[in-house]
Parts: structure tokens; C-alpha cells; sequence
């Protein structure tokens, strides 16, 4: 058999994962020896309600008893947190002396702790200062981190997004110090996921990888990431959907955020998430569901470009069989669909509340997240968003609204309009 | 046994020279483009007064900076961003870096892709200025080179592209 | 599908890959708080001219920077002492390690004996000896090595290190550092990943970041490996290779060093050949045998070898026997592109028959339990014949 050279080599490519991965089914047990080997014995852990609601600290905190003594306990980070906040929660760190910071939840609460850790390594009380790249310039307290959704892969990344409500910026840290030490990936932490939760974190998790697998800072190595994300995702998501208690498929999906996460801190994402954060900010969404739905149009809009990236994603989405059926100048579609259909069946799966288009995003009481009235808004947000520096195609804001219209209306994109120079 | 020696590496005065020039004139192109063409305008209008944006090569230079007055009005402001409050820093990484993006090899996006672009402030501002240079890009260079420079090259009148390109020149050469 | 039940990895090494990626150096070194880094490189690298281009580098950075570039062994700890000293006296803070094979030994073990002021190499070496973290230590390949330059060992006398923090920081893989004209050195360090990455992917002891590394390198040599041999000048495939280096030296650890490796090791001193160039004769024949008897995962290896396309054309059933033939199709085509300078068996490479036994004895270790005489024997049988144990 002949080889052919096929992977798409780029000039020039960065790649690092520094984070070091435990993962089990009662892994959590380990994060006192851990914590040793950081030098450290007294964590603050913080977290957020809806965590600590559901029960998961007590399960950390039973776990770890026996190993650390627990510095502190912060169990009230909002989904908004900011530099305020942080400074609060630094000043409790240094007043009960904790030496390491443990973050148990999502994306927000791990970039709180990563703040905290940067005002307390830094021994600051103007976090902002720090702000930018390469800022930092010593390792920080040992940062272990306890993602509990399988979605957003900041236990990998080295950048921190800081809000600052008083200056009304949000401001990006990024440096290596930010990584945290340790990711601990305990499939305990996930099991309680409601269904519609489960959907939406995941497909976030599954827009990391497919846009780190077609925008244009992609190589080898975050493309490889990006296919055992994929791959673990689509075998696992629809099966953990219909059976929450399943340990095993929870801890795939951990790790696929994990892997998505590597792949997407290295090649980062395109316009799939410039659309999602805006659709976020503006309306409200959560990040995943506007993910979900934002997806196959990312996909349509890109497709002129890079079809023949998106038809490799065929192959760990849908297995080796149907790649083989189906003819290569149809497997770009084929993917658009699948991830359709995917969508589809998660709505039925989770008997309505996924959505598959943002017309049918709706609130607690019932009403249009999304009115038809605020998507140039979201045009307009999108614009600003630092995510369309990498995506294949550009978008103007007539592009944003098409777009979006396609994505309120549940229709596929007019290929005909998507322009091309 | 071993030897030792303490080096102090040198510059790279040509590269340095040309990257000036470059700077220099993408700086007053942008200044003209400003007065000349209407979405560079408009991109300008949306960011705050006295905004004042660095592009330039780390760590010691080349740089250029543009910036918007008092009054709105966007003016190249030279070479040293020091003593200057800048809002925005575009920083090219290293001054191969710089030679690969002018001369065309590399692109803005895949620059910022390799990590040889850095940038320091309001991340939609950014935004803005890259689509700025990307106008900019279009007026300056001939069809083939300004497809490698940009994503999307942008389908517009006889009018807007040519006597555009005109005036641009004429005011960056002139420098009003 | 793969599950690994419990695991834990970690993998400290970035890479940054391709043109100009050495300018990419000062802003790398500042971003790991580093100042004043000493650059070390052993003779022969430094006489190709590599450390000058590392140099010219830093123009325009403002850094200054030391320069140790005419090492020549003896290896030893004097002078690693003799190294420390220089480091110390002139305040450097990091270390920039040029070449391959044991000038990087050299700058691991210099790293720890700077980092460690109070205590002696001796102390410090064994299994995880080293408990804190180093200083930044970047590492710039070039043609060649020995497949432990990322890995978390190093080896200086008779002391053995082993840390996670004896890793690199930062490879740097610049195509004017890594291209070579001598296709032996080339095959040989490919060869090498390739064993090492092979084993670590069909190792029971696999996880899901591992297999990342270890496909990459798979990849890697599968699909540039030929090309470079072809053109030797090919800067994508020399630095794709060098990747491939990079890569399973990440992953090579006690857990997934295999049967290929300890026979590699061990007919390379045995009879005087290139390690790597045993490797890959006996690779094809570890893999079979491992498959046949040890259930390995050998499989999975088609997607890597083969690609999207070739991988969902073949019938699951068949993959463990297409895997081992494309592999021993690689080392027939590198015969064929090198005029038989590469050897395909045993044989070709000039061991005589009657030392098999030999060999299958010396290999027994206790590094790698559970391989026995037989097991060793068996193989070295096939790879000095040609023909691999096969289901059915």
C-alpha cells in the first residue's frame, strides 16, 4: 500500500497541553497526593451554587478530608464573577493562609480561581495589571482543577477572561502560569448532569474541536486532539443522554472536553464562537446551547474554503463505514448533516429542551431568549469578537445577519450568498 | 575545560530599515484611507476619541502609531509610541516575523495564527484596526499580492478601487 | 472504542515548529521569565554552523546570552560541575541545550545540578528524585538522536535520572537546525519514534493524551519518513520528522517501553549497528508477536499508518496483519530508496544465525517483565528470516 502525505502540515505551528490529567472513576481521592507533590497542604476551594446545590462539594470535600486540610470553602461564585469578587475571595485566601487554590465547576469559576491566584502569587490588589499576554512572569500557587461539565476545556488553557463590571471590559490574561497544575477528571463530578445539560455542554465541547479541526490555526497535533474528542463524543453523547448513570460514557465525555480543550487552546476557534459569545452577551444564552445551534452554519458558511477539512470530520463522527460509503465530495455535507441530525436527536432525547434553533431558545417563562429584533445587535458584538481572526472565511456584518437569520429560522444557509473573493 | 563566551548579538539594520518604511507608509495610508474611504471611516467613528493604536515590531522597534484627535480626527503620529498613551498594540514578535508579514508571505490572520502577533488591549478594537489594514491592504497592493495579504478580496466599484487607490497614494506620499 | 479506566499524564514540552521558529526564542525565554540564558551544544553541532544561526537569533532581542559550544565528552559529572560553575558565576537563569543524543543528557542533568545547590548528583538521581521544578530548559534539536531528548530520563556516569521535570520546556524544531544529508541517521532516529510511539500505542498502559503523542509520531514518520529519505533536503518532512522525535520521547516512559526497544537496544551493542536501524527490522515482527500473544492493540495502529481513507477501506478482521505489513512495506521501500543501505532482516544487517539465542537471553530484563526467552527468541527468528507470526 502506498503512502501519501495527507496531514496538513502548516509553515510554522505552536503546540502545548502542560496540564497534567487524572482521570477515573474516584480520581478525587488523589488530589490530596497531588497537592503534596505541588508542595502545598492547605487548599481554598471555591465553586458555585448550583454546584455545591447539587451535592458535588460534599463529595470532593469527603474525599479529600482525610488527605489536606481544607483552607477555606467559597461556594457562592457567580456565573459573572469579576474583579471585585476576587478580590474578596483573595483577601479570605491570605486570611485563612491556604496555599493552593482548588476550582470545582465551569469555565467561570476557573477563571475566578485563576484570577485569585494571580492577585495572591502576584501579591496585587490591581489584578488589571497583569492583563495582556506575558504579563506574568513567576509560576503562581498550585491551581488543581475539577471541571463539572464536560464542556468548556478551561482546565487546559492558559488564558483567563476577567470581567472588570466597574470599567465595563473584560479583560484576557494569558500566560503558561495560568494553566492550572493539575485537571482532575472524576466521573462522579459529571453524573448528576441533567439531560439537557449533558446535550448542550457537550456539543460545546464538540464546537471546540470541529472549529480547532477547520480554522486556520489548526495543526497535527491539536487535529489529532480534535478527532479523539470528536470521536468520544459522537459514540457516547446520545447513549449518556438516554442513560444519565452511565460512568463510563460520563467519563469519555470528561475526557473529550479535556481533549477539545487542548485542541482549541492551540488552534483556537473561529466564527461558530465569535456568534455564540455575542448571542451569549446579548441575549443571555447559555454558551452551549448557542453552540449547538450556531454549529452547522459555522459549518455551511466555512465550507467553501475548507470542505476538505469538514470531510475528514466524517470519518470520526460517523466511523469508518459510512467514511468508506460515502463518496469524498459528499462527506463534507454528510458532516453538516450528521451534526444536524445529531442536534435533532438530542432535542427529542431530551423531550424538547435542546434546542435546535434559536427560535425555539426559550426562557423560564416561556419566552423568546432570542428576539428577531436584537440580531443585528449580536452582528454587531460579533464583529468585535477576537475568534474571527482565525476563522477561514471573513464575515462582514451583512454575513453576521444572514447567518443568524438562518440560525433563528432553523433553514440552512443559501450557499448562494455566502461570498467568496 | 569547557569554553565560555558572553555574546551580545548584534541588529538587523537592513530588515530594521525596510520594516520602517513599511511602517511608515502603512501608517500614512491608513491616516489617508481614513479621510478617503467610507468604511474606514465608519470603523474609526465607533472607536472612543483620542484612541491611539501602536503597530510595531518587539522589542525594540520599529513602530507607527495612528491616532484619533480630540476632534475624531485620525492622524499618524509617527514612529515612537514612548511618552504616548497607547489604547491598542498590535506587536509583531520578532523582526522576521515582521519581514515575512511585509513582504507578503504571511498574512495578518496566519501571523496572529503563529503567534508572531500579539495584541494588547480591547480585543473589538483589534477587531476594527484589523479590518482597517485590510481595506488599507487593498487599496495599496495590485489584485494578486493583496489576495495573499487578505481573506476575502472584496468585490468593489471601478470608482471606490481605483480612484481610491489614487487619492490614498497621493495623500500618504504627501501626508495630508 | 478505547476507555483507559484510571490515569494520570502529564506533559510539561511545548513545540513550536517550523520557519523561523528559533526568532520565536527570545519572546519564548521571556515569557518563562528567563534573561540570560546559556546555550549549550557539543562540538560537532557547533561546527555546522547551528549555534551561529542560533545566535543570529537573538539579534535585535537585546539579550545577552553565554555560549558553552565546544562540549566533548568525556560526559561526566566534573563537567557538569565545571558547567554549573560557569552558570552560576554569570547569573544565567536558563538553559538552551542545541543538538541531539547526549549533549541533551548533558543539559538535563546541568539543569538539576544548578537547581539544586545543597546536594550532590548522586542524591538526587533515581526513580523521581528530583520533587521541584528546574529552570526553564529549552531544547533545539537537530539531525539525529537517541529518542530520549524529551523524555522525562536522562543519564550522566552511572546515574540514572527521572523526573517529569527533566523535560524541556520548549522544543524548538527550526528547519535550518534539522535537515541531514546522511539518510542512515535520518532512518535511525525515525525508526526509533516510530518503536517507541508504536509500543506506547498498543501498550495496555495507553491513555487518551498518550495515544495524542504517540499518533502524531506514528503519523508523522508514516507519512514523511519515505519523502525525506527520497529528499533529504525536504524542510516540511525533516522537521515533521524531528516532530516525530519530539513526540514519542514525550511518551516513552517504563509503562510502555517494549519488546522492540530492549532489542534494539540490545543487537545495536551487540553487533555494532545504529539502534534505530534494529528497531525498525525488528518492529514489524514485536508487533505481530505482541498481537498474536499479548492482545495488544495493534489495530489501531492502521488509522495512524494509513490515514482516513486506506483505514475505513480495511475490514476490521484484517487490520492486525495489514498493520504489521505495512510496516515491514515501510523498511522494504526504505531498501529499495537507500539501494539496500537500509536492511530489511536480520540477515541483510549481518547477524550471524547462530547468535540468536544470544541475543534472546542478553534482552531478558527486569525493566520489562513478562517477556520471556521464548518470546525474545521467537522474534529475533522472524526479523532475521523475514516472516512475521500471523493469525491464520
Amino acid at each position: 500500500m502506498r503512502r501519501a502525505v495527507r496531514m496538513h502540515l502548516p509553515g510554522y505551528y505552536e503546540f502545548s497541553a502542560r496540564v497534567k490529567v487524572v482521570s477515573g472513576h474516584r480520581v478525587l481521592e488523589k488530589i490530596p497526593a497531588e497537592l503534596r507533590k505541588l508542595g502545598a497542604s492547605k487548599p481554598f476551594i471555591v465553586t458555585d451554587n448550583g454546584v455545591s446545590s447539587a451535592g458535588l462539594l460534599e463529595i470532593v470535600t469527603d474525599s479529600i478530608r482525610s488527605g489536606v486540610t481544607i483552607g477555606a470553602v467559597a461556594d457562592d461564585i457567580p456565573q459573572d464573577s469579576d474583579v471585585c469578587i476576587i478580590n474578596d475571595l483573595a483577601g479570605i485566601f491570605r486570611e485563612r493562609g491556604c496555599d493552593s487554590l482548588i476550582a470545582l465547576g465551569g469555565g467561570s469559576v476557573i477563571d475566578t480561581a485563576k484570577g485569585i491566584n494571580i492577585v495572591i502569587s502576584e501579591n496585587t490588589y490591581d489584578l488589571m495589571k497583569f492583563s495582556g499576554a506575558g504579563r506574568l512572569k513567576r509560576a503562581l500557587k498550585p491551581l488543581i482543577a475539577v471541571p463539572t461539565t464536560a464542556g468548556t476545556g478551561s482546565e487546559t488553557t492558559m488564558v483567563a477572561v476577567i470581567a472588570d463590571h466597574e470599567r465595563q471590559r473584560k479583560m484576557l490574561f494569558v500566560s503558561y502560569f495560568l494553566v492550572p497544575d493539575v485537571a482532575v477528571l472524576d466521573s462522579r463530578m459529571t453524573l448528576s448532569l441533567p439531560p439537557a445539560m449533558t446535550a448542550a455542554t457537550a456539543m460545546d465541547a464538540l464546537c471546540h474541536a470541529v472549529e480547532a479541526y477547520t480554522c486556520l490555526a489548526k495543526n497535527p497535533m491539536s487535529d489529532i486532539c480534535a478527532l479523539e474528542a470528536i470521536e468520544l463524543i459522537s459514540r457516547n453523547l446520545l447513549h449518556v443522554v438516554n442513560n444519565p448513570g452511565d460512568k463510563d460514557g460520563r467519563l469519555a465525555l470528561a475526557n473529550a472536553a479535556t481533549l477539545a480543550g487542548m485542541a482549541f487552546s492551540n488552534s483556537m476557534v473561529g466564527m461558530v464562537h465569535a456568534l455564540g459569545h455575542s448571542v451569549g452577551s446579548v441575549c443571555g444564552v447559555p454558551h452551549g446551547m448557542a453552540m449547538s445551534v450556531l454549529l452547522p452554519y459555522g459549518l455551511e458558511y466555512n465550507m467553501h474554503k475548507v470542505s476538505h477539512f469538514i470531510a475528514e470530520l466524517l470519518f470520526p463522527l460517523a466511523g469508518s463505514e459510512i467514511f468508506a460509503r460515502t463518496p469524498k465530495h459528499l462527506r463534507a455535507e454528510r458532516v453538516v448533516t450528521i451534526i444536524r441530525k445529531l442536534n435533532q436527536d438530542l432535542h427529542d432525547a431530551t423531550g424538547g429542551r435542546h434546542a435546535r434553533f434559536f427560535g425555539e431558545v426559550l426562557d423560564r417563562h416561556g419566552a423568546h431568549m432570542v428576539e428577531k429584533e436584537k440580531i443585528p445587535d449580536i452582528a454587531r458584538t460579533a464583529l468585535g469578537d477576537g475568534a474571527l481572526f482565525y476563522n477561514p472565511e471573513d464575515l462582514d456584518y451583512d454575513d453576521m445577519l444572514m447567518v443568524m437569520e438562518g440560525a433563528w429560522e432553523g433553514v440552512p444557509l443559501k450557499r448562494n450568498l455566502i461570498k467568496s473573493g | 575545560m569547557v569554553s565560555y563566551r558572553e555574546v551580545k548579538p548584534g541588529g538587523k539594520p537592513f530588515k530594521r530599515a525596510y520594516v520602517a518604511v513599511m511602517l511608515w507608509f502603512v501608517g500614512r495610508a491608513v491616516q489617508a484611507a481614513a479621510r478617503v474611504d467610507r468604511a474606514v471611516a465608519r470603523e474609526f467613528d465607533d472607536l472612543p476619541d483620542s484612541f491611539t493604536f501602536c503597530l510595531g515590531v518587539e522589542p525594540r522597534g520599529p513602530f507607527m502609531v495612528v491616532g484619533k484627535s480630540k476632534k475624531g480626527r485620525v492622524k499618524y503620529l509617527g514612529w515612537n509610541p514612548a511618552g504616548k498613551e497607547i489604547d491598542l498594540a498590535m506587536r509583531i514578535q520578532n523582526m522576521e516575523a515582521a519581514i515575512l508579514l511585509f513582504t507578503f508571505q504571511e498574512n495578518n490572520a496566519l501571523s496572529a495564527c503563529r503567534n508572531r502577533i500579539t495584541v494588547d488591549g480591547d480585543i473589538p478594537a483589534a477587531c476594527a484596526m484589523m479590518r482597517v489594514i485590510d481595506i488599507v491592504e487593498v487599496y495599496l497592493l495590485p489584485k494578486m499580492i493583496a489576495r495573499l495579504a487578505i481573506k476575502r478580496y472584496p468585490s468593489w466599484s471601478f470608482r471606490r478601487k481605483y480612484l481610491g487607490r489614487i487619492r490614498i497614494y497621493f495623500r500618504s506620499v504627501l501626508g495630508y | 472504542m478505547f476507555l483507559p479506566n484510571e490515569y494520570e499524564f502529564s506533559c510539561f514540552v511545548k513545540i513550536n515548529s517550523g520557519t523561523r521558529a528559533l526568532e520565536h526564542l527570545p519572546h519564548e525565554l521571556d515569557a518563562l521569565n528567563a534573561r540570560k540564558p546559556l546555550i549549550v551544544a557539543g562540538k560537532d553541532v557547533s561546527k555546522e554552523g547551528h549555534v551561529r544561526k542560533l545566535m543570529s537569533a537573538f539579534r535585535d532581542s537585546g539579550m545577552t546570552i553565554g555560549v558553552c559550544d565546544d562540549i566533548s565528552g568525556p560526559f561526566d559529572a566534573p563537567l557538569i560541575e565545571a558547567i554549573t560553575n560557569l552558570y552560576r558565576n554569570k547569573d544565567h537563569d536558563s538553559i538552551v541545550a542545541v543538538g541531539s543524543g547526549s549533549i541533551v543528557d548533558v543539559a538535563k542533568v546541568l539543569n538539576v545540578s544548578v537547581s539544586y545547590g545543597g546536594r550532590t548528583l548522586r542524591e538526587l538521581a533515581g526513580k523521581n528524585g528530583i520533587p521541584n521544578p528546574l529552570d526553564p530548559f529549552i531544547f533545539v534539536p537537530t539531525a539525529g538522536g537517541d529518542g530520549y531528548e524529551t523524555s522525562r530520563y536522562a543519564e550522566i556516569e552511572d546515574m540514572k535520572f527521572s523526573s517529569d521535570f527533566l523535560m524541556p520546556d520548549l522544543v524548538v524544531i527550526d528547519p535550518r537546525m534539522v535537515t541531514s544529508r546522511d539518510t542512515r541517521i535520518i532512518v535511525a532516529t525515525a525508526m526509533t519514534a516510530l518503536a517507541h510511539a508504536v509500543e506506547a500505542y498498543t501498550s495496555p498502559a495507553k491513555n487518551h493524551i498518550t495515544d495524542i503523542y504517540a499518533h502524531a509520531a506514528i503519523k508523522y514518520v508514516a507519512e514523511y519518513l519515505i519523502p525525506v529519505v527520497r529528499h533529504p533536503a525536504d524542510r516540511d518532512g525533516s522537521c515533521a520528522l524531528a516532530n516525530a522525535a519530539c513526540m514519542a520521547g514525550c511518551v516513552v516512559s517504563d509503562m510502555t517501553m517494549g519488546m522492540a526497544h530492549i532489542l534494539g537496544e540490545t543487537i545495536g551493542a551487540m553487533f555494532g549497528i545504529t539502534p534505530g536501524i534494529c528497531m525498525g527490522i525488528v518492529l514489524p515482527y514485536t508487533v505481530a508477536h505482541r498481537a498474536l500473544h499479548f492482545g495488544a492493540r495493534t489495530a489501531d495502529l492502521i488509522l495512524p499508518l494509513a490515514g482516513f481513507d486506506d483505514c475505513a477501506k480495511i475490514s476490521p478482521s484484517l487490520s492486525d496483519a495489514v498493520a504489521v505489513t505495512m510496516m515491514i512495506d515501510l523498511q522494504h521501500e526504505l531498501n529499495g530508496q537507500t539501494h539496500g543501505g537500509i536492511p530489511r532482516t536480520l540477515e541483510e544487517a549481518d547477524v550471524p544465525p547462530y547468535m540468536l539465542q544470544d541475543i534472546a537471553e542478553r534482552c531478558i530484563t527486569d525493566d520489562l517483565p513478562g517477556y520471556t526467552y521464548s518470546d525474545y527468541l521467537t522474534v529475533v527468528k522472524q526479523a532475521w528470516e523475514g516472516s512475521p507470526a500471523m493469525n491464520g
